[in-house]
């Protein structure tokens, strides 16, 4: 598996979510009681942004039009849109790394 | 169908004197004046007789007669002569509205008197505080209030609307946008690091290099932006020797009707506040800013009034703007679901 390095783990505030570009993937990173995760940062409805949305009960929701998607596995919760994609994360030395080969969610 | 419960801005203090003032707020025809010792009245401006505007009318004393019979009404709203005749009928009387001046403008609460609390007047301070230099105006636009909120959420259009003004590429391509949301607020934080600073800036700031920027937005119902906009020199925030600006953006945004609004703004500068010359030419600079976007709006308007149905998409940089009219419509919800 390739790792990439995404960003510092302080970047990514405990509940807040950031987005950032690693190659040319757009990602988003999050961090949730403690653990962090990364999913695709572009919602599967209008390619909005969802770094500009808002986290709750471990759902995104896209600040558009308010679809949610799990952080976990990036299942869609509706109402518009499919699921996202996952990936992988690690923490190395401060660094948030990211395996996006390896797509991971549903 | 607008939001009642909620104070909306009519007209800067200076504007209403002695004389009969008319305008329309969310499609209500109110007629204002002052009376001997100063207060403003705000009443219907349709006499309860033949519907004349009392505009049309003159100012005796505390009270206002109308044009066409001479019917007159005191600060009440209550009729309490009709000339010719001995006795006024007990429902000759138009409607009054609660008005409270706060910070140079004068506010009308739209719907039920008793629920008139002033302490819901949201903070315009800075127009009136001395330790800020401030000027305001009022634009009245053929275009419906959410445009202009919509427009002061989403900053990215001051690249293209602005170009020779107050923006640049850099607020489109290096910001980073916070959006959050309360119950019925909506906060948007842009911050540009290490960009070159706008026209404005520089020659209000004296800035010779690239500078930090920042732009905090406050949304509140039904129609109230508030913007803090500054920048320092690059990479040098809270370092006292660094050359730092705050300004304030202020708008109130009345509805006048469906497609129409009243658009009370102020800008106001925290540095050099006695300068009269560099409060105008603040003022100045945004006001030419703003006229652009008052082109971009009744352009818009035009738009929307010709074809309602057409389809909209929506960019990242709507997030605060789709936000607020959420916001808008659930309350409008709630008015309607409360039988109002």
């Amino acid at each position: 598996m390739e790792w990439s390095d995404a960003a510092g783990v302080d970047e990514v505030p405990e509940g807040e979510v950031r987005g950032v570009k690693v190659g040319d993937d757009l990602v988003a990173l999050y961090r949730i009681d403690g653990k962090v995760y990364a999913t695709s940062n572009v919602c599967t409805h209008e390619y909005a942004l969802l770094s500009g949305g808002w986290i709750e009960n471990g759902e995104i929701e896209c600040p558009l039009h308010g679809t949610r998607f799990r952080i976990e596995d990036g299942r869609c919760l509706g109402p518009y849109g499919t699921n996202l994609r996952c990936f992988r994360s690690r923490v190395r030395d401060g660094r948030i790394e990211v395996a996006l080969s390896s797509e991971d969610g549903a | 169908m607008f939001l009642q419960d909620y104070w909306y801005a009519a007209a800067w203090s200076n504007e209403i004197g002695r004389e009969p003032f008319a305008r329309i707020i969310c499609n209500e025809p109110m007629v204002f004046y002052r009376t001997q010792a100063g207060a403003v009245v705000a009443m219907e401006d349709r006499c309860c007789h033949r519907r004349l505007p009392l505009r049309m009318g003159r100012i005796v004393g505390d009270k206002i007669q109308c044009h066409y019979h001479g019917l007159t009404f005191e600060p009440g709203g209550r009729c309490v002569k009709v000339p010719g005749q001995d006795l006024v009928p007990p429902s000759a009387r138009v409607r009054t509205f609660v008005v409270k001046e706060k910070y140079a403008l004068v506010w009308v609460f739209l719907g039920n008197a008793a629920l008139a609390d002033e302490a819901n007047i949201p903070d315009y301070h800075w127009i009136t505080d001395p330790g800020w230099g401030a000027r305001g105006t009022h634009f009245n636009v053929k275009a419906q209030y959410l445009l202009i909120v919509e427009n002061l959420l989403d900053l990215t259009h001051l690249a293209f609307v602005h170009a020779t003004t107050i923006g640049n590429a850099a607020v489109v391509e290096s910001a980073n946008v916070q959006f959050k949301r309360g119950p019925a607020t909506v906060d948007i934080t842009r911050i540009m690091k290490n960009c070159a600073p706008p026209p404005t800036y520089v020659k209000a700031g004296g800035f010779t290099g690239n500078i930090d920027r920042w732009q905090y937005i406050n949304f509140a119902p039904p129609g109230f932006v508030r913007l803090e906009t500054g920048g320092c020199d690059a990479g040098r925030e809270g370092d006292a020797a660094a050359k730092k600006i705050t300004l304030r953006n202020l708008n109130i945004i009345t509805p006048e009707t469906d497609a129409t609004t009243h658009y009370f703004w102020a800008q106001c500068h925290d540095f050099d506040v006695r300068n009269q010359k560099l409060t105008d030419m603040l003022f100045e600079d945004v006001k030419a800013a703003f006229l652009q976007d008052v082109d971009v709006f009744e352009a818009q308007q035009e738009s929307i009034s010709r074809q309602p149905n057409a389809p909209e998409v929506d960019l990242n940089g709507d997030a605060g703007g789709l936000q607020a009219r959420r916001i808008l419509r659930r309350l409008l919800e709630q008015q309607t679901a409360a039988g109002r």
